[in-house]
């Protein structure tokens, strides 16, 4: 499944061009407005992670729900209903999500620290929220696609259910990368915390990880199938 | 022991439109059950329901294999369908479309190759860039990938030319009787559901399911 979703990927690049194309052109826009020339180097830290996540969630938003519907649009999905078991077919979709918003995160992290001249006093804190977060926007993303890709208003449908399931991931990794670009542990915590809180925090973020593809594995043969 | 699919009371709506009112019948190895009525009779609806891949709102589905009766769950991976609204990924060619299917389930690409040579399908073309006929032919040789024992044809003849009519009609008859000539590799007599507008000369029928208007 992991492998057919590249291929296909590769020779539609639907999901590359619009990942890549909407954050690119979101992180021009936060950069005119925000960048280096015109943030308050005080205010940096506070606003740039929300920033930042924001950028990956609407790029993710764009490109990762069409998986699914993709395969209802075009009538492959009966096809794969019938050999595919649920389990299999989750975990290659999800490995697919997985690798693309890596890509995107490796695209966009570096350009959005280049073009906002910031300067990360974690980069090991920084590289495993975003390994962290990635994940957990994959596997959110990923199940609520599953569960809109036979409904009617697909992308309102997305929207409102990606809002529960990925406001924790979200705020848990604006908290560390607040942390990670400032030093010291997540504000949110009791200001400016150790390098535990981090700690603790990142730990909620995998767990959050390991609780939302748990889920999926579970939920997803009930919503796949009849 | 050879399989067998009996169907009682099937009842099924969309909305309030009730499609399905009731519909029974049986089938054994080596038969066909033929089901017939006008468009909108809700011949796809059975067949989709046999599949497992919709659930009727009430009745009951038998389906056993080698004895052991198969829940909608295992009746869906095993059952081999043919039907209009069947579709494979346009940008991967006839040849990728079978080798992925065949990976899902578990089985070598050289089952899929046997079929393309058979079928008369272009390995290398885009399934986007197919005729509806080789399209037809390709749902065919998807249906017949994993050797299943129960098929169900949803219009299996439409958008065939008269060379493509006789090539499934073939492959339909070994899929009922074995040749002994194929030795193991043929596996056991296995059984068919045809759902078509218009009654058709096809092997040995079970019965005519006429779901009328």
């Amino acid at each position: 499944m992991f492998a057919k979703e590249w291929r296909s990927e590769i020779r539609t690049r639907y999901a590359l061009n619009t990942l890549a194309l909407f954050a690119v052109n979101t992180l021009v826009v936060v950069s005119a407005s925000l960048g280096p020339l015109g943030a308050a180097p005080g205010r940096s830290s506070e606003t740039l992670p929300v920033l930042l996540w924001l950028i990956l969630l609407f790029a993710a938003a764009a490109g990762l729900p069409r998986s699914f519907v993709h395969e209802e649009e075009t009538q492959t999905a009966t096809a794969l209903r019938l050999a595919a078991t649920p389990s299999a077919l989750f975990c290659g979709k999800l490995a697919y999500a997985l690798t693309l918003l890596a890509a995107l995160e490796a695209l966009v992290a570096p350009l959005f620290l280049a073009v906002m001249n910031l300067d990360v006093a974690r980069p090991g804190l920084l590289i495993a929220t975003l390994a962290a977060g990635g994940f957990g926007l994959a596997a959110g993303s990923t199940l609520v696609a599953a569960i809109i890709a036979q409904a009617r208003g697909k992308g309102t449908l997305f929207a409102v259910l990606s809002f529960p399931v990925l406001l924790p991931l979200l705020l848990l990794a604006v908290e560390l990368t607040r942390s990670a670009f400032a030093g010291g542990g997540p504000p949110g915590q009791g200001g400016q915390g150790g390098q535990g809180e981090a700690g603790v925090a990142l730990m909620q973020l995998l767990l959050y990880d390991g609780a939302v593809t748990t889920a999926g594995l579970m939920l997803f043969p009930v919503v796949w199938n009849p | 022991m050879p399989p067998a699919l009996s169907f009682a009371q099937v009842r099924r709506r969309f909305g309030r439109l009730a499609v399905l009112g009731g519909v029974s019948a049986s089938v054994a190895a080596g038969e066909v059950l033929l089901v017939t009525g006008r468009n909108g009779s809700g011949k796809s609806t059975l067949l989709r329901c046999l599949a497992g891949l919709l659930a009727p709102d009430s009745g009951t589905i038998d389906y056993s294999e080698d004895g052991t009766p198969l829940d909608a769950a295992s009746r869906r991976r095993r059952v081999g369908l043919v039907a209009p609204d069947l579709a494979f990924y346009g940008e991967l060619t006839a040849a990728e479309n079978l080798a992925f299917f065949s990976r899902l389930r578990g089985i070598g690409r050289e089952r899929g190759d046997e079929l393309l040579r058979r079928l008369e399908l272009p390995p290398d073309r885009p399934a986007s860039a197919l005729s509806s006929g080789m399209r037809q032919r390709l749902r065919w040789a998807w249906a017949l990938l994993h050797r299943p024992r129960l098929l169900l044809l949803d219009e299996p003849f439409q958008n065939l030319d008269a060379a493509g009519v006789a090539i499934v009609r073939r492959l339909l008859v070994e899929h009922l009787a074995p040749s002994p000539a194929a030795g193991a590799d043929a596996g056991a007599p296995g059984l068919a559901v045809v759902a078509n507008p218009v009654p058709l000369e096809i092997g040995s029928v079970a019965g005519n399911l006429d779901l009328g208007a």
